[in-house]
């Protein structure tokens, strides 16, 4: 993977003003809900982004799809930085990098049909597909995504969950973009359908070449679609590795955890696994701990925990061993999960 | 299945009267939880499992939902002949319910410490000032830190497994025979989740009381569950000791809901996919519900409704606890 | 057939049973055909207008505000006489043959006056309505979609006027005008009106503009016009419905109340406001009279409340 990333994040922060009063408002601090995050995006593959709720993984979406401006921080598609863009040119990149949402029942406009919903991104870049020919492009991407093509004609509330989120992915396969952000884009769905829609994610991730950035909380799903895995804590990347190397040799603690408290579909294995439980809660992302953001929860911190902040690279001891010398954020990062 | 003392539900049936037709939400359901054992109940959304559970907790919104046949039994009387007022009392102290929805079950403009006390006050008839040591007691039966100093916090002070555990305490109080927990970790973020699934086990070791798991996550059923029953558009299509479920489902629905989980030797392929989707209850086609969707599926399955069969092993010896709700389920089983 | 429940390995497994988009789509066909005969495609407004054909509330109060308009329209398609044809001799007398409602003390007929009335209270009911609305959907609607320093602004603008007291506003107002046509009561109204429309719009635009098809639009490239008229507006429009049919039944009772006290509608318009108040003081001796233009006025509010019960209930079918 020596080419040229299609997509780079580079310190990327977001912080949510915390105000008091009406009409005179006044800063009181600052949610600091992305605080930080930096890694970059090959084409063709797939990078999970894994963590739990408030750690910052769907703040991130939006920020890669421009929904949201990042606090500070860069963003760059090929080359660019696309933090600075307005008007046409950020428009032009919109086209290359969309998203689905998680909620196939809040995402889709309700009055609207699912011709007009897959054909909307035409009508706003109509240089992509020419009028005459819309009609045909929509059915065609219903197609793809495994729906009827005759229903064109039908509202989203005649679909059931597993259907709408095919919507989803259509509308955001018809500006032919080239980095798809997916947000928790099976969770929301019945576990016999989830597997369709994975499964047709991949499919269509050979068949256009397509390039995602995968965010979920199901570890296990994480793990069949993605290349590599981000774990994100509070904020910040707590380990950034390969499938494998996160999966099979995690050395931040945090991911350790993570991993450990998995259920396993397997009563066998009742009682042999080694749990690790976290002591007390996710500190608030208005006031996060000094120094390394987990160390409040770590079994392993030290002084040295709440003074400096550990940097996401290959920790120094480790380099060369097989598997663990990858990304991790923690001082005493280590296979080993014993302090 | 051999009739369990606890809770026995016969042959239930519930239906809800829509604008679109009448949607067969529950159709002839049987099962059935002993004190200290774990009934686990898995389906997918629209199975029927949360409005079963409804119906034994007397809960169901009617109209639109009615109970239309069945019976439930608790220690050998039936909740459906009971009058209201006679339920009511069933329901507070014997039967209990665990929500998934900690924040909105709790009322946000009362401490906890308050809401745990309401339960001694209305039940016991209880002093304020004794029923508040009784909350802090029960908080911290479910291990909240800090119990005493937290007792009047509000339900926004607390993270949402904290709040899950206020929950549980608040089930837990009146000592009830059987506690229903309604997908009780679904909200919950993994590392949280695994804890208060411990805390559920532990409790229920403890008291000796019956618990009916109702979940989609065949991962939380593993962990804790004695039995399970699966649920499937209104049917309960295989029940097995969680064990052998696992081991060797008996029905094509159990088999692809298990090969369906992302697994590590499967890393690059397509994942294992149920076809099609879940019937819509105003329209369940004949037969069995899931012949559209099963792999299996032969012209007897598109007329005929199979009963639980009672499950054998080869030799035909049974197999205590099993049941399939499938025309071959012999083929399923032994291949 | 293939046995795909045999005991190999996955991968081999799922060569057979691979996912082919075609197959897929006719799988889900035959899934959605089936939910397709009983649920015909609808929109969600083609919902609402099923439900209302079925409710007998809408059918009944629809009838009487469609004839209401009629009459309003066309008075003279069911009485020949005029407002104004009044002969003192028979002031105050009790009903009889060609005067169904006998006369006032004006000896005018109470049948064609309550008939005649009916245009005042329509048109300020129409045009109040269609008024505040307008203004109301507006400007609650930017400060929902634009919030900040807007909304800040318009919260308290719509607080002010919340605090002024109708009656008291109406006398100051309409005795400053001074002009008895429906016109400054309407203007008035409006004026009045808008706030509690904004309120409910700027609440409805918030909600929507939450929904995850609007970021979804925004990600897609789409301007802020498009995101409003596209899918806020569509989707926030449903509760302005509600509170303006509502409001349209208010605003015909205070404009009678306004004429009632003598400042709204003047004479020479008709008005039933008008023909209460002269009527009332002679109830006893003509309690009839007060009664039909009373009766008239308040079943027209009743009607349009009724009638936006009935909106509530088809639109939103989870209030029920």
């Amino acid at each position: 993977m020596a080419e040229e990333p299609i997509l780079r994040v580079r310190g990327l922060v977001k912080h949510y003003p915390l105000t008091q009063g009406i009409l005179f408002k006044k800063h009181v601090g600052a949610v600091k809900a992305v605080d930080g995050v930096s890694f970059a995006l090959y084409e063709g593959e797939t990078l999970g982004i894994v963590g739990e709720s408030g750690c910052g993984k769907s703040t991130v979406a939006k920020l890669l799809v421009n929904l949201e401006r990042p606090t500070a921080g860069e963003i760059f598609y090929k080359g660019e930085d696309v933090t600075r863009l307005s008007g046409r040119a950020l428009k032009a990149v919109r086209r290359n990098i969309q998203m689905v949402f998680q909620d196939p029942y809040t995402s889709l406009n309700p009055r609207m049909t699912v011709g007009d919903i897959i054909g909307e991104p035409y009508e706003i870049h109509p240089e992509v597909a020419p009028k005459g020919n819309r009609r045909a492009k929509v059915q065609e991407l219903l197609d793809v995504v495994g729906l009827n093509p005759e229903y064109i004609n039908r509202y989203p509330h005649q679909f059931s969950g597993g259907q709408r989120q095919r919507i989803g992915i259509a509308r955001g396969l018809a500006l032919r973009p080239e980095i798809i952000v997916a947000d928790e884009p099976v969770s929301a769905l019945d576990v016999s359908v989830q597997a369709q829609v994975v499964n047709l994610l991949e499919k269509l991730q050979d068949e256009f070449r397509l390039s995602y950035v995968f965010i979920a909380h199901d570890l296990s799903v994480v793990r069949h679609i993605s290349d590599r895995v981000a774990v994100m804590y509070l904020g910040r990347l707590a380990e950034l590795g390969t499938d494998s190397e996160i999966y099979e040799h995690p050395t931040h603690p945090y991911t350790q955890a993570l991993l450990s408290a998995v259920p396993v579909p397997d009563p066998e294995a009742r009682g042999k696994r080694e749990r690790i439980i976290l002591a007390g809660d996710v500190p608030s992302p208005a006031n996060p701990p000094s120094g390394c953001r987990f160390r409040t929860r770590c079994w392993k911190a030290q002084d040295r925990c709440a003074e400096e902040v550990p940097e996401l690279t290959v920790p120094p001891h480790l380099a060369g061993a097989d598997g663990a010398a990858h990304p991790s954020a923690c001082f005493y990062a280590s296979e080993d999960p014993a302090p | 299945m051999p009739v369990s003392q606890l809770l026995q539900v016969r042959d239930l049936q519930v239906e809800f009267r829509t604008r679109d037709g009448i949607a067969k939400a529950v159709n002839g359901v049987t099962y059935g939880v002993d004190a200290g054992e774990t009934l686990a109940v898995l389906g997918e959304s629209g199975s029927g499992k949360s409005v079963t559970a409804q119906a034994i907790m007397g809960i169901l919104d009617t109209p639109p939902g009615f109970v239309t046949g069945g019976e439930i039994l608790f220690q050998g009387q039936d909740l459906l002949k009971m009058g209201r007022e006679e339920r009511r009392k069933v329901r507070g102290r014997k039967l209990a319910m665990i929500f998934q929805d900690a924040l909105s079950s709790l009322n946000p403009v009362l401490s906890v410490g308050y809401q745990l006390g309401e339960m001694f006050v209305v039940h016991e008839g209880m002093s304020r000032k004794d029923a508040k040591a009784k909350a802090v007691e029960l908080m911290d039966r479910v291990r909240i830190p800090a119990a005493k100093e937290r007792v009047g916090d509000y339900p926004h002070q607390f993270s949402g497994g904290m709040r899950q555990r206020i929950m549980i305490a608040m089930a837990l109080a009146l000592d009830p025979e059987l506690i229903i927990a309604d997908e009780p970790t679904t909200a919950l973020d993994v590392t949280v989740q695994a804890q208060v699934m411990d805390l559920l086990a532990e409790l229920q070791r403890e008291s000796g009381m019956g618990l009916i798991l109702i979940t989609h996550d065949l991962g939380v059923v593993a962990d804790v569950a004695d039995k399970i029953a699966v649920m499937y558009a209104g049917r309960i299509v295989e029940t097995a000791p969680v064990n052998e479920l696992y081991k060797a489902p008996a029905h094509p629905y159990t088999r692809g809901l298990l090969d369906s989980i992302p697994r590590l030797d499967q890393k690059g392929q397509e994942l294992y996919a149920i076809k099609g989707l879940p019937p819509n209850l105003t329209r369940i086609p004949p037969g069995c519900p899931f012949n559209p969707r099963c792999p299996r599926a032969q012209s007897v399955c598109l007329t005929d409704l199979p009963p639980l069969y009672d499950v054998t092993d080869e030799s035909g010896a049974p197999l205590p606890g099993r049941g399939s709700a499938c025309h071959f389920w012999k083929e399923q089983l032994h291949g | 057939m293939p046995d795909p429940y045999d005991q190999r390995p996955h991968d081999e497994r799922n060569s057979a049973t691979e996912l082919r988009p075609m197959d897929l789509a006719t799988e889900e066909a035959e899934a959605l055909e089936r939910h397709e005969k009983a649920t015909p495609a609808r929109s969600l407004w083609g919902d609402a207008w099923y439900d209302l054909r079925r409710n007998p509330i809408f059918l009944v109060s629809a009838m009487l505000i469609l004839f209401l308009i009629f009459i309003a329209i066309w008075p003279s398609a069911i009485t020949s006489g005029s407002p104004y044809d009044c002969d003192l001799s028979y002031a105050n007398q009790g009903s009889q043959s060609g005067h169904p409602f006998g006369f006032d003390n004006q000896g005018c007929d109470v049948y064609t006056r309550t008939v005649y009335g009916a245009r005042a209270s329509v048109m300020v009911g129409i045009f109040a309505t269609l008024g505040a609305a307008l203004v109301g959907t507006l400007l609650g609607g930017l400060a929902g979609f634009y919030g900040g320093w807007w909304d800040a602004i318009l919260s308290r603008v719509t607080e002010v006027f919340f605090s002024i007291p109708i009656l008291l506003g109406g006398l100051v107002f309409l005795s400053v005008v001074k002009s008895g046509s429906v016109w400054p009561v309407i203007g008035f109204i409006v004026l009045l009106g808008w706030p509690q429309v904004a309120r409910i719009a700027r609440g409805s635009v918030m909600t929507a503009k939450q929904n995850d098809y609007v970021q979804a639009a925004r990600s897609l490239g789409a301007g802020n016009w498009r995101m409003m008229i596209r899918h806020v507006l569509p989707n926030a429009v449903a509760p302005i419905i509600v509170v303006a049919t509502i409001a349209l039944g208010t605003y015909i009772a205070l404009e009678a109340t306004l004429s009632f006290l003598g400042v709204g509608l003047k004479p020479p318009t008709v008005s039933w406001g008008i023909d209460i108040s002269t009527a009332s003081q002679r109830v006893r001796n003509s309690p009839h009279a007060l009664l039909w233009p009373a009766g008239a006025l308040s079943l027209t509010v009743l009607a349009f409340i009724m009638l936006g019960d009935a909106v509530r209930d088809a639109l939103d079918p989870k209030l029920r």
